[in-house]
């Protein structure tokens, strides 16, 4: 059962970076330039159903592929997932049983990775904090993943084979 | 005795201490490697892991997403045609008057005995995945090493330049945009025929620096560019700020680029020009065994190479 859970959660980090490069990346889908951070939506939406040890596990892994894939410095998305995921791991379950509470945690966990990204990308050099927009960059994929969330967070309770039905009502 | 709960959060946290290290360290030695070494070796590898699958996905959304662009934009549609058609017949009209100025130029060369520098070849490809965030400023094509892609090559589309090759793989390579603050471009400005530095921001205008100008710059004029790295005059964009330098200062203002880089689709990599300075095509001999000698022949087409 732990074991098929990793593995659900590893391919939607996976299918998470796959559809970020593809529908949401090179120009397509991206409602006023930017678009939503779905592994950040994945890693919040899984940390209710996995063991802690996992979910921080799930952000380094997913943030070091986003590092690998992406064009920044290595470590730099692995760091920020990674604190992202032990919050999410550490109030998740405040949040598991309330569909407004888990998409606020989402909005606000998903302005904290973009925002630690912005800082630890200044810190590592690189010129992320005096970008143009740097605010629509940390706030709209906030707001995209919350649109996205109820979908999401429904298809982890699907996929985690939960019994409570109290979202369907 | 630490209660059970109390073991496993320590456990936890010592977990989340150990992968921050972790990351912290990659990135430093990603930054002290510049980029080079080991990290572009994950970065091929990794990427190559993807490709098919981000490749099926494009193919499966593309026309989903042109449907959809299509059925949203239908309105305009009409409108658009019929000033298409205009635009068509004006430019129809511009080219039969340049095949006459080419063919009175062509005449003078052979009169003068003047060498024609030859046009460059480019390789057409398109784009089917971008960067993971909105600070990413890259794209990835599916023309690479045995298509003649190399590291440092100019990338453009139908507008002007888009970016620079980055990072190559056999079939695939990455491009850095314009707007990525890693790159700059060597640019001049066509109304004053001065030079500067064109740097991305990460997002919008370049920032455009100009060491030793004596003329002002107006918004509006074209800038282009100036050879030494890319291809001598390709369009970058059109100065967006009228600045003027005070003495002993840097010029600065600001380049609207002309690509729109939110709408790039089919580039075309220039596979035919070596930039002035030598090591800027250093880092690509790693990426392609012999480039002579692939058995692909790259679909080649040209673009003026000073103009």
């Amino acid at each position: 059962m732990r074991r098929s859970r990793i593995v659900i959660s590893l391919v939607a980090v996976v299918i998470a970076i796959v559809l970020q490069t593809t529908v949401f990346g090179a120009g397509r889908i991206e409602p006023l330039g930017v678009a939503p951070a779905l592994v950040t939506l994945v890693i919040v939406a899984v940390a209710p159903y996995v063991e802690a040890e996992i979910t921080i596990l799930l952000g380094f892994t997913g943030g070091i592929l986003m590092d690998l894939i992406g064009s920044g410095t290595l470590g730099l998305w692995a760091m920020s997932l990674t604190i992202v995921a032990y919050i999410a791991s550490r109030v998740s379950y405040r949040y598991k049983d309330s569909v407004w509470l888990s998409l606020a945690a989402v909005f606000v966990l998903t302005v904290l990775g973009q925002s630690i990204y912005v800082v630890l990308g200044t810190l590592f050099g690189q010129e992320t904090a005096t970008e143009p927009n740097v605010a629509s960059k940390i706030l709209l994929p906030a707001l995209w993943n919350v649109i996205l969330g109820y979908p999401v967070l429904w298809l982890a309770r699907v996929a985690f084979r939960t019994r409570d039905r109290s979202w369907v009502a | 005795m630490i209660p059970q709960s109390g073991r496993r959060m320590n456990r936890v946290t010592i977990l989340f201490l150990a992968l921050i290290t972790i990351g912290f360290i990659i990135a430093t030695f990603d930054v002290r490697s510049e980029g080079d070494g080991v990290g572009d070796v994950l970065r091929e590898g990794t990427q190559s892991v993807f490709t098919p699958a981000q490749k099926a996905v494009d193919w499966v959304v593309t026309p989903v997403v042109g449907l959809v662009d299509g059925v949203a934009n239908l309105a305009g549609l009409r409108d658009e045609n019929d000033r298409l058609v205009d635009r068509v017949r004006e430019l129809e009209a511009q080219v039969r008057a340049t095949d006459a100025l080419e063919e009175q130029v062509a005449q003078l060369e052979l009169i003068n005995g003047l060498v024609v520098p030859e046009e460059l070849s480019t390789v057409t490809a398109r784009m089917y995945s971008g960067g993971v965030s909105p600070f990413d400023n890259v794209r990835f094509i599916d023309k690479g090493a045995n298509d003649g892609v190399v590291v440092g090559q100019a990338v453009v589309d139908e507008d002007g330049l888009v970016g620079r090759v980055d990072l190559v793989s056999a079939n695939d390579a990455r491009i850095r945009l314009i707007t990525d603050p890693l790159v700059s471009v060597g640019v001049r400005v066509q109304s004053t025929n001065e030079t500067g530095i064109a740097t991305g921001r990460g997002d919008g205008p370049l920032r455009l620096e100009m060491f030793r100008a004596n003329e002002p710059v107006q918004a509006g004029d074209l800038v282009v560019t100036d050879g030494s790295r890319f291809p001598p005059g390709l369009v970058v964009g059109t100065v967006a700020t009228t600045a003027q330098a005070e003495v002993g200062f840097v010029l600065r203002s600001s380049v609207d680029p002309a690509a729109n880089l939110s709408e790039v689709d089919y580039v075309r990599v220039i596979v035919g020009f070596s930039p002035v300075d030598p090591s800027l095509e250093t880092g690509d001999t790693t990426a392609i065994a012999n480039p002579t000698s692939t058995t692909t022949t790259p679909t080649t087409t040209t673009v003026p190479g000073d103009g």
